[in-house]
């Protein structure tokens, strides 16, 4: 509890001064807002009800009517409510105002902290947790402690000063009265606090019925090829009729307990004012009070007893305010992405591509996935790797990218040790298009040139032409400025992996990684990508991963992969020549010559089963 | 183009339409009496309002005269029409609560049927999301408007009016005096209400806007390390955040605002009258307890013209979402049964074995394409004079390059679209004479994405047949080889699959929808790339259980993978909407075409990945 106050507290931090004079404002608002009854107090006591005796105010009121008259005097007294609220209500805007310049100013850094946070943490944080979870975390979590710092926080304290005000106030015009005036107040907040509390439970079950009718709605519509195609209709109809009375219900519960709680918490404070009014008038009518004073109380009695009911609601908020920074400090504890703790210092702002593996080893939870691994890399050169599905050549380029860190064992690149080098500088080194690669919902342009932000629309071309993906999008309306995602174009498999290739050919870097980069293009498409690869050879140092033969044959080297160590290294024709699963692979082309011999034979067979059957009729 | 349903949340409409409100009131018509129950207790709210400020100023008089006996008498009456006030409240709270969660309650419920009814083309043009805020966001606001906007204008007006009344009677010098307010307390409060109300809309779509980029920010941060886009990435959330700061800002100065001024503006009222009530009072004109029940109107201006302005600001908010569920509701449903066929439905309605309820043969021995054309969009024509003639038993392949039109063509089988021109015949009958909805119970599909329904693993392949039993479903999971993954499962056929099937791989969840299919014991069976996420062994022993459930059905395979095409009786090659190449698989390899071309490509491609794809290790390498 006391980690998320300091939170809170930590939070406010340079917009304190705003906080405070907001407080202030509120209060000085009040003050002033409170002075018109005692003025229309002294205005009736002094100036109207002559059998009354009055207060200070009062002989005020006396002796300008004696100087300057009646009417000047009721005419100064008028103008004095009026100024008095008009200055009440401008601190009250201030206050407003700097409580939501100070908490819409937190709340902004709130949310930019999240999401650099986010984006610095490492890898292993991500693949534990869900999507979901975090952005509700960072949405409607944050929202919650923004009604915190930018309403309850006021709220309490202005409804709170009615009370500290107005009581005293109250006590000095005439503590018997007063004391009856109060007398309901613990009850009131007593009973919107257990009201609020209850209604929570009422409030969840009814959104979790709202949420199972809309996931049966979204299920509906999202399947509604499959209800059709089983005439399934009336079927989903009850189905959703069901979801949607039992929303109506627990919403209709929820209304007959906010009807009972309105009317009940209503007829609390109105028993308040009865009491007030009636106990108030008695004492007048025994002569042991002013009829001004009486008026004083009624007015004073409309402005608290009615928003002391609003203290029980904003007690409930911070409870709920308090869990939510709770759920977003668990996401700020975590820690970011290391720095080196021995940086090299001055690495060259271009290396040349020379990577070496040397034992390297690393594991992912409890399962080691790469063993004592070594391989040598030249600068230059084009390495493909292959290896079934499991084997760890994602998590090479991973490591390759410090993406996540080895365990032991040493990677370098140009011979400077990848744990001693930042790792956006490492990362600056690659140009990778990875496995499933992600495409902003930005606009082509954006995506491509997310990589090197400098690129000129002509480099732009170039690198999506050798990517064969200029053509499609030339084909596009609105070519490349064509927005993605839901509220653009939704590209193909193929499309995906080409713009996400042009992409980091576009970033020009040393190192160029296809992470099964073309496993949805198709195979002509596929060879003019490889075209174009082979011509960077030399210039850049090249890592393949893919399935196919026909991708990686070309390779300088090709290193099978199984079991997280590899298992076989060498050219192409190397590996034809040794026993292993690169040979099994390039028999497959023999086995179709000898499947299409077969159809042509069974083919053949039958035709002469026919001729046969013929024959013998 | 998809539409941005953020920005069609914002269209605020100025006049308010009173032709469309008439539509939506329909809604309201079976519950006329609460309807005039709530009026009836806004009008009876309202005077007591009125009149409880008098009970003050009267009980001051009788203070003021010493008068105990008729001071008891007002008390205790004040005290009686204070528990009619808190009855009036609790009865319409819940009179408002019943038409709202009624009213919503039917829109959904017709809104829904409407849904089931919209052909397909209705669902290609609108994104699942905008059709779920329709349900959700629309139907409430409406519904909350209908109820609460009515009270809001009923007490408004009758309170104000009351008040002028009350007040004009009591002094109708110092009444318009104190009324003189009134028009600068309307102008402001509009004012402010549709500043509001614009402001928190564009602070409700920055929001979404923010929770996208949130999203997309961890999704896509793997993808940003590589390209160390990070600090790129924080800049753009800044703008994003920096909208969203104004907008919020905004909205909290408009409110900060508001009520101070409205209550300024009130105490100008209140000002007025002790300046010129302190002389009437002095000069005998008014009683003191008449002054004061004047302060206390002064006061009281303010809220029934903040409730009015702020009802009619709903009301014109909520336009925009009436307008787009009668526009919902409106939409023609295209794809029906004629009027003929209801007709025989409604004359036919035993249960022959032989017939189906629309008088026809039951059995499906033949379908026919003859000259079908087809666009999704006006001059897009996806099929061109299409001929096809299937008969009973036969199972079509369908291949070619994606668009091609192979899913169109299934999709006209099943008539979830219909012929621009051109006739589909079901046994020489043009499918439009016949029921639809007995065409489609006889239909057995199977798509590339399967969904499923969140519920248990039974109730998904029961969805098929709903009559089915245990036993029954059981079978069906064995013949297509699904049972025993299904039975390793945790709670084996009662496992919960998720939502939308989230906890199954898309290969299980495809075993699950072809199981459903073949429970259906559909005419027409159809299966749109329905194994392409099954490993090959599965597929083969599913392959000759199919061939079994297919006999004498009329079957259409769309696949990639070529052992499933295979064994079709006929292959259609399909191109830019029309048949280039037809055969058997042994004919097609003959002719050496584009069947041949893709059969020789993908074989090598279908080998390769096969032998990489070593079933145990698949997980780790995620």
């Amino acid at each position: 509890m006391s980690g998320r106050s300091r939170t809170l507290w930590n939070l406010t931090a340079g917009q304190r001064l705003r906080y405070v004079g907001a407080v202030a404002a509120v209060a000085v608002g009040m003050l002033f807002m409170f002075q018109a009854p005692l003025i229309v107090q002294g205005a009736i006591d002094g100036l109207i009800d002559p059998s009354s005796a009055g207060g200070r105010l009062a002989r005020l009121a006396q002796s300008l009517r004696d100087q300057s008259g009646l009417g000047t005097a009721l005419a100064l007294f008028a103008v004095g409510m009026v100024a008095v609220n008009l200055l009440g209500a401008t601190f009250r805007y201030l206050g407003g105002r700097w409580s939501a310049y100070a908490s819409e100013r937190i709340i902004r850094h709130l949310r930019e902290r999240l999401y650099a946070h986010l984006q610095h943490l490492p890898m292993t944080y991500h693949d534990k947790v869900q999507t979901g979870d975090l952005v509700q975390r960072c949405t409607s979590d944050v929202d919650t402690v923004r009604g915190f710092y930018n309403s309850q926080i006021i709220e309490l304290v202005h409804n709170s000063m009615r009370i500290i005000i107005v009581v005293p106030i109250l006590l000095f015009l005439d503590w018997r009265l007063a004391l009856v005036s109060i007398a309901l107040m613990p009850v009131i907040i007593g009973s919107a606090i257990i009201f609020f509390k209850r209604v929570q439970g009422s409030f969840k079950k009814t959104d979790e019925a709202e949420g199972a009718m809309t996931a049966t709605l979204q299920e509906n519509l999202t399947g509604i090829r499959v209800v059709r195609a089983f005439a399934r209709q009336q079927f989903e109809i009850e189905r959703f009729r069901a979801k949607n009375d039992n929303h109506r219900k627990l919403n209709w519960r929820l209304y007959k307990l906010m009807a009972t709680f309105w009317a009940s918490s209503d007829l609390l404070c109105f028993t308040q004012s009865a009491l007030l009014l009636l106990v108030g008038s008695s004492r007048v009518l025994h002569g042991s009070m002013s009829i001004g004073t009486l008026v004083a109380f009624v007015s004073y009695g409309q402005m608290f007893i009615w928003p002391v009911r609003e203290i029980g609601r904003v007690l409930t908020e911070l409870g709920k305010a308090m869990v939510a920074i709770g759920r977003i400090d668990e996401i700020l504890y975590i820690v970011e992405e290391t720095a080196p703790t021995t940086p090299v210092s001055n690495p060259p702002a271009r290396t040349r591509g020379e990577l070496e593996l040397r034992d390297v080893s690393f594991s992912h939870g409890e399962k080691q996935i790469i063993h004592n691994l070594s391989l040598k890399i030249p600068a230059g050169s084009t390495v493909a790797l292959l290896g079934p599905s499991g084997s760890g050549k994602t998590t090479l380029v991973n490591l390759l990218l410090r993406i996540y860190d080895y365990n032991t064992g040493s990677i370098t690149l140009d011979g400077m040790e990848l744990r001693n080098l930042g790792r956006k500088y490492v990362r600056s080194q690659f140009g990778a298009v990875l496995q499933e690669p992600f495409l902003y919902s930005k606009t082509l342009r954006d995506n491509m040139k997310l990589g090197r932000h400098a690129a000129g629309d002509d480099e732009m071309v170039a690198a999506a032409s050798l990517a064969a993906i200029h053509g499609t999008i030339e084909g596009f309306d609105q070519k490349y400025d064509t927005l993605l995602g839901e509220r653009g174009v939704t590209l193909s498999g193929g499309q995906r992996q080409r713009t996400a290739i042009a992409r980091a050919l576009l970033r020009d870097a040393p190192i160029l990684i296809l992470d099964d980069a073309l496993s949805a293009v198709d195979t002509h498409t596929e060879s003019s990508i490889l075209d174009a690869l082979k011509r960077m050879r030399g210039k850049h140092t090249i890592i393949l991963i893919a399935h196919r033969l026909s991708t990686l044959m070309h390779a300088d080297r090709i290193a099978v992969m199984e079991k997280g160590q590899i298992v076989q290294l060498g050219t192409h024709d190397e590996l034809v020549a040794e026993e292993g699963l690169y040979r099994k692979l390039w028999q497959i082309q023999s086995a179709l010559e000898e499947d299409l011999k077969d159809e042509i034979t069974t083919d053949s067979q039958e035709k002469s089963q026919t001729l046969l059957e013929a024959a013998k009729e | 183009m998809a539409h941005d349903p953020a920005i069609e949340e914002d269209v605020f409409v100025g006049k308010i339409n009173l032709a469309l409100w008439r539509k939506v009131i329909h809604f309201a018509a079976p519950f006329r009496n609460y309807v005039l129950a709530l009026i009836a207790l806004g009008v009876l709210t309202s005077i007591v309002d009125v009149s409880l400020p008098r009970f003050t100023g009267k009980i001051v008089d009788a203070v003021t005269a010493s008068n105990p006996a008729h001071f008891h008498a007002i008390a205790w009456r004040y005290l009686a029409t204070l528990a009619v006030f808190v009855g009036c409240i609790l009865g319409f709270i819940l009179t408002a609560g019943w038409i709202v969660t009624s009213v919503s309650f039917d829109i959904r419920e017709t809104a829904f049927e409407k849904l089931q009814e919209l052909p397909f083309s209705f669902y290609d043009r609108k994104a699942v999301g905008w059709l779920m805020a329709r349900l959700t966001s629309d139907c409430g606001t409406l519904s909350q408007v209908m109820a609460w906007a009515l009270l809001d204008v009923v007490w408004g007006s009758t309170v104000l009016f009351c008040t002028a009344v009350v007040m004009l009677r009591l002094n109708w010098k110092l009444a318009l005096l104190v009324l003189t307010v009134t028009p600068a307390l309307v102008l402001v409060a509009r004012f402010f209400q549709v500043r509001l109300l614009l402001t928190s809309r564009a602070l409700r779509k920055a929001n979404s806007q923010t929770t996208a980029a949130f999203n997309e920010g961890i999704v896509g941060v793997r993808t940003s390390k590589s390209m160390v886009r990070e600090e790129r990435n924080l800049e753009e959330f800044r703008d994003l955040t920096g909208a969203m700061y104004g907008h919020a800002l905004r909205n909290a100065l408009y409110t900060a605002m508001f009520f101070p001024l409205m209550l300024s503006i009130c105490s100008v009222g209140a000002a007025m009258a002790v300046w010129r009530g302190g002389f009437a009072v002095r000069s005998g004109e008014i009683s003191l307890g008449y002054l004061v029940t004047f302060l206390q109107y002064a006061g009281l201006v303010i809220w029934p013209v903040q409730e009015l302005c702020n009802a009619i600001t709903r009301i014109q908010g909520a336009q925009a979402s009436a307008e787009r569920i009668v526009s919902l509701l409106d939409t023609d449903v295209e794809i029906r049964d004629s009027k003929e066929v209801l007709i025989r439905l409604k004359a036919h309605n035993n249960g022959s074995p032989t017939l189906a309820p629309d008088g026809y043969p039951a059995r499906i021995e033949s379908i026919e394409f003859r000259d079908v054309t087809f666009s999704y969009k006006a001059g897009q024509t996806v099929l061109r004079n299409f001929n096809l003639s299937v008969e009973a038993g036969e199972t079509i392949a369908l291949v070619g390059p994606t668009g091609g039109g192979k899913t169109t063509i299934v999709g006209l089988a099943c008539r979830f679209y219909e012929p621009t021109s051109g006739q589909i015949l079901i046994n020489g009958t043009d499918y439009r004479q016949r029921s639809l909805k007995w065409l489609q119970s006889n239909l057995g599909m199977v798509l590339q994405q399967p969904h499923l329904f969140s519920g248990t693993v039974r109730e998904n392949i029961r969805y098929g047949r709903l009559s089915a039993t245990d036993e029954e479903i059981e079978q069906a999971a064995k013949l297509v080889d699904a049972h025993d993954f299904i039975v390793s499962l945790k709670d084996g056929y009662g496992a919960a699959v998720g939502e939308g099937g989230n906890q199954l791989s898309t290969g299980q969840k495809q075993l699950i929808a072809l199981a459903r299919a073949v429970i259906a014991d559909p005419q027409i069976f159809v299966m749109d790339e329905a194994t392409s996420s099954v490993d090959t062994q599965t597929e083969r022993a599913i392959q000759t259980a199919v061939e079994r459930v297919l006999e004498n059905r009329i079957s259409f395979v769309i696949a990639h993978r070529l052992s499933t095409i295979r064994n079709a009786d006929r292959i259609l090659v399909i191109e830019n909407g029309r048949i280039t190449e037809q055969g058997t698989h042994h004919n097609l390899i003959r002719q050496r075409g584009h069947y041949f071309e893709l059969y020789t490509s993908q074989f090598t491609h279908e080998r390769e990945e096969q032998m990489l794809d070593y079933k145990e290790l698949t997980t780790a390498d995620e």
